[in-house]
């Protein structure tokens, strides 16, 4: 029962360390945001050479800064930056090796360079397509590079308060809350989330059997023995323990 | 007190004293950081290790988990990720006069495959327009296609010269290297993602060139394609076999990596094929400067023997550079 995969690497001390793919969707706009950085430099750029460089030379320097600029912007915010180009930092991302150390000039210029395959046929159709199949959502460039684009810091819980805000005044057994609260992980979180958030749409029957499944699940995991409890009254319990406290 | 609550009595200070630390460390180079706080960061990221190991034991609470775990992925990036101590400028001019020819010389296996593609294309497009002159219309783009090669050149010759002014030779030179650049990276995604794919392109890129030549050999004007094309041919098509080869080293990494994981081999062939690239790229920004300027002027201006002669000169230079000495070969550690 798991939302999203995430990758764990281990450090030389044996100890594992989460990696989150980050998602198209925020991938997509630090992208838009990075396109932006570039075209507004390039054109600053060109401005600048029209006014300072001889005619003979201005198309020449403006042509092959923006083309420079293309990649070294990438290449060097990932290099120097850990990961972060504008446009990543700017939405909580963050390229790394896929052992989750930073990545070198080589990796980057290597994701970067086949970004053009990624491109075709067009609108990055054939990287979004390779994203779409890839565990960790990496497109052909990432692969290439053996790379892979993390969420800096988790978020995935903060659909919980939404939630939770529909068991308003519910009270939480405490040895129930603290058993929640020290074996609920990230991923069954996320799941209480979900079942909570969509348990409206669903119709009556597959609501019912969904919610008995998960408090089977939690049951167990837990060791509760509270057979008055329905499983969604039990997800509920669950989902006000663990929500994040203020 | 729960071994829970005793971690995070113990914890705190020294996981904020280490997320200081890194702070400062992201602003600073390594010797403005000190050797005193190096050791600090080792070793608090030592224990912060082993705490989120206790953690994990203890808890799934993610207000725990989480910034812990980010506190010690951000430690291990710093720790355990590699970093050049070597001054800029040292550093480039090894890396063009040494290390771009020594990963050339290194990967001469696939720089040779990815000629013989690119030979045998060229020798099945010379033979089959050679044979039979009719194919040239269907194997040639348009934009190369001439009914009467002759004619062409008559008019090129007959006509001012296309490039007229430094302007003119810089603009179009700048758009044809950024093109080519362009080309040449995706050559090389294709045949590292594919291999197979990144030879075929080779193989069409030489069987159209062995077209067009032959169209022009058969019309009697074959002294003026190869002091046309020549000049910036000489560092451009070697270029266009060089990306394609260096995605074939990255391609055999990624797709047959043999004993080792996927990761361990393409790490171990980035620094033959980053230098491959950035070599290509070098090329190709002189191919294009050429091209755009030298290549388009006619006989009138500079002599068929003169322009192929320059393409020998700068031909036999570049095989020189990169193939003409030994030694300094090793793979470098990645």
């Amino acid at each position: 029962m798991r939302l999203r995969d995430a990758r764990r690497i281990e450090t030389p001390e044996h100890v594992k360390v989460r990696l989150e793919a980050a998602g198209p969707g925020s991938r997509f706009l630090a992208l838009l945001l990075d396109v932006f950085v570039v075209a507004a430099l390039a054109t600053l750029f060109a401005s600048g050479a029209r006014i300072v460089l001889p005619g003979a030379l201005e198309d020449l320097a403006a042509t092959t800064f923006s083309f420079v600029l293309a990649f070294a912007y990438p290449v060097w915010f990932e290099v120097r930056r850990e990961g972060r180009t504008l446009g990543k930092q700017a939405l909580g991302l963050r390229v790394v090796d896929a052992r989750g150390l930073p990545i070198g000039i080589e990796q980057s210029f290597v994701r970067n360079v086949a970004r053009g395959l990624d491109f075709l046929p067009a609108f990055y159709a054939l990287g979004g397509t390779v994203a779409l199949l890839d565990r960790d959502g990496r497109r052909l460039g990432d692969l290439l590079a053996d790379t892979l684009v993390v969420r800096d810091r988790r978020t995935q819980t903060g659909a919980l308060p939404a939630a939770v805000a529909a068991t308003a005044g519910l009270e939480v057994d405490p040895e129930l809350a603290r058993r929640a609260r020290n074996r609920v992980t990230l991923d069954e979180r996320e799941l209480l989330a979900a079942l909570l958030s969509r348990a409206g749409k669903l119709d009556e029957r597959a609501r019912y059997d969904l919610m008995e499944q998960a408090g089977d699940h939690f049951r167990q995991k837990l060791e509760l023995d509270l057979p008055h409890l329905s499983g969604e009254a039990l997800v509920r319990a669950l989902a006000v323990a663990v929500a994040p406290r203020r | 007190m729960t071994g829970l609550e005793r971690l995070l009595g113990e914890g705190r200070d020294r996981w904020r004293r280490l997320d200081e630390l890194l702070d400062v460390a992201d602003r600073s180079p390594e010797w403005e950081l000190g050797p005193e706080r190096m050791r600090e960061i080792v070793r608090l990221y030592r224990i912060a290790a082993a705490d989120l190991n206790r953690a994990l034991a203890l808890t799934a609470d993610p207000e725990i988990l989480v910034p812990l775990n980010a506190l010690v992925g951000r430690a291990y990036r710093f720790v355990y990720g590699a970093r050049r101590a070597e001054p800029v400028r040292g550093r480039l001019a090894r890396f063009f006069a040494r290390e771009i020819p020594a990963a050339f010389r290194r990967a001469r296996g696939a720089v040779l495959t990815a000629t013989l593609a690119f030979g045998l294309g060229a020798v099945l497009g010379f033979a089959a327009v050679a044979v039979r002159p009719a194919l040239a219309e269907d194997l040639v783009p348009g934009a190369f296609f001439s009914a009467s090669p002759r004619e062409r050149v008559a008019e090129i010759e007959r006509r001012e010269e296309r490039i007229s002014s430094v302007r003119e030779a810089a603009q179009f030179g700048s758009m044809l290297y950024t093109h080519n650049i362009q080309v040449a990276f995706l050559a090389f995604a294709l045949a590292a993602a594919t291999l197979l794919g990144g030879l075929w392109l080779l193989f069409w890129n030489g069987l159209i060139l062995g077209a067009v030549a032959a169209a022009y050999v058969l019309d009697g004007v074959g002294l003026f394609f190869v002091a046309w094309v020549g000049p910036h041919g000489a560092l451009e098509l070697p270029s266009i076999i060089f990306a394609g080869a260096a995605g074939l080293v990255a391609g055999r990494a990624f797709l047959l990596p043999g004993e080792r994981s996927r990761g361990a081999a393409l790490r171990a062939v980035f620094p033959t094929v980053w230098c491959m690239l950035v070599g290509t790229a070098a090329t190709l920004v002189l191919a294009g400067l050429i091209e755009g300027s030298f290549s388009q002027l006619s006989a009138k201006s500079i002599p068929y023997p003169v322009k192929i002669a320059v393409a020998l000169v700068l031909f036999s230079a570049l095989a020189v550079f990169l193939f003409g000495r030994r030694g300094d070969d090793e793979e470098p550690a990645s």
